[in-house]
C-alpha cells in the first residue's frame, strides 16, 4: 500500500496545523504592530511611528512566508482571521514593552515548533526554522534596545522626544 | 456491494462492524464504504471529511436536550458526498476514521524505516 499521505504532501498534519497557527501569530503580530504605528503617530511620535509601519512590514512577510512554505510543502494554508486589536495604550512605554511581549512569545512559539519538528525527525522544517530563529534574535534586541532606551534616556523633560528619536535608529548588525 | 475486480485493486485499511475504508494506489483515493454507500474521497477531500467528523462536538449533541432530532449533516466543499448521520453514525464514522488514520500513520512509519534501512 502506498503512503499517500506522504506522497501529497511533506509535512505532517500536526505540523501543518502549527505551521498555520503561526501564520495567524504573525498576522497577529502586524496587526498590532499597525495598532503601534497608529497610536505613536497620533501622540506625536513619528519616528517610532515609522519604526511600527517597518515592523508590521516585516510580520506581514513573515506570515506569507510560513504561508507559501505551507503550500510548497503540498499542505493547506489557511488565511486567518484576525480580531480584538488594541488599538490604544496608556503610555508611549506601554507601547514598546507590549511589543517585546509579542516578539518574545512568537519566539517562544517558532521554539514551539522546532521542538514537534525534531520529534517527527522532520528535517526539511527545521532548516526552513532557522531562518526564523535568526530573526527572531534581531527582532527581540531591537524590542528590547527601545525599552533600554526608556532607562538611559529617562522620560523627563525632553526624553520621550529624545526616545523617540533614537528608536529609528536601532539597528541590528551582528554577525554572529 | 463492492465487485470483486474492484477490491483486487483497493487495500483494507481499517474496518469495524459499521464500515471500512479501501485505499486504492492506482487512483490515488479512498474509497469509504459507510452508511450504505462507497464513496470516493481524494486526499484534499478525506482529510476535510475527517476535519468535519472531529469538529461534532459528541458530547454536546448527547447532553442536549432540545427535541431538535440528533441528525449532523456533514457536507464537504467541493466534493460530490455528502452523510446525513445520526449521532450513533456519527460515533461510528468517527471511530472508523479513527482508525483509519492511525492505519495510515503506521503504514508511513513503516515506509519510512523500510526507505532509511534499505540505505
Amino acid at each position: 500500500m502506498k503512503d499517500l499521505l506522504r506522497i501529497k504532501s511533506l509535512i505532517s498534519s500536526d505540523i501543518e496545523a502549527l505551521l498555520n497557527q503561526q501564520v495567524k501569530k504573525e498576522a497577529l503580530s502586524s496587526s498590532i504592530y499597525l495598532a503601534m504605528a497608529s497610536w505613536c503617530n497620533r501622540n506625536g511620535y513619528d519616528f517610532s511611528s515609522e519604526y511600527f509601519f517597518k515592523q508590521a512590514d516585516e510580520e506581514r512577510h513573515h506570515q506569507l512566508k510560513f504561508y507559501k512554505y505551507i503550500l510548497d510543502m503540498g499542505g493547506n494554508a489557511v488565511s486567518p482571521e484576525v480580531t480584538g486589536i488594541k488599538q490604544e495604550f496608556n503610555s508611549f512605554r506601554e507601547v514598546f514593552e507590549e511589543a517585546l511581549d509579542q516578539e518574545i512569545s512568537v519566539t517562544n512559539s517558532i521554539k514551539n515548533i522546532y521542538a514537534r519538528c525534531m520529534k517527527e525527525q522532520d528535517f526539511i522544517t527545521m532548516e526552513f526554522l532557522n531562518w526564523f530563529l535568526k530573526e527572531q534574535r534581531e527582532e527581540e534586541y531591537k524590542a528590547r534596545r527601545a525599552l533600554e532606551l526608556f532607562e538611559v534616556i529617562g522620560e523627563e523633560g525632553t526624553g520621550r522626544w529624545q526616545i523617540d528619536k533614537h528608536v529609528g535608529q536601532i539597528k541590528y548588525d551582528s554577525e554572529a | 456491494m463492492i465487485a470483486t475486480t474492484e477490491l483486487t485493486l483497493w487495500t483494507d485499511v481499517f474496518s469495524t462492524k459499521t464500515g471500512a475504508v479501501y485505499q486504492c494506489d492506482a487512483e490515488r483515493c479512498w474509497y469509504v464504504d459507510f452508511a450504505g454507500k462507497v464513496a470516493r474521497f481524494d486526499h484534499r477531500n478525506f482529510l476535510k471529511l475527517r476535519k468535519a467528523v472531529y469538529a461534532i462536538d459528541i458530547e454536546e449533541k448527547l447532553l442536549n436536550t432540545t427535541t431538535d432530532p440528533d441528525v449532523e449533516i456533514i457536507f464537504i466543499c467541493a466534493c460530490d458526498h455528502c452523510y446525513v448521520l445520526s449521532l450513533a453514525q456519527i460515533i461510528n464514522l468517527k471511530e472508523l476514521l479513527e482508525g483509519t488514520f492511525v492505519m495510515l500513520e503506521l503504514n508511513h512509519i513503516i515506509h519510512d524505516r523500510l526507505f532509511s534501512n534499505s540505505l
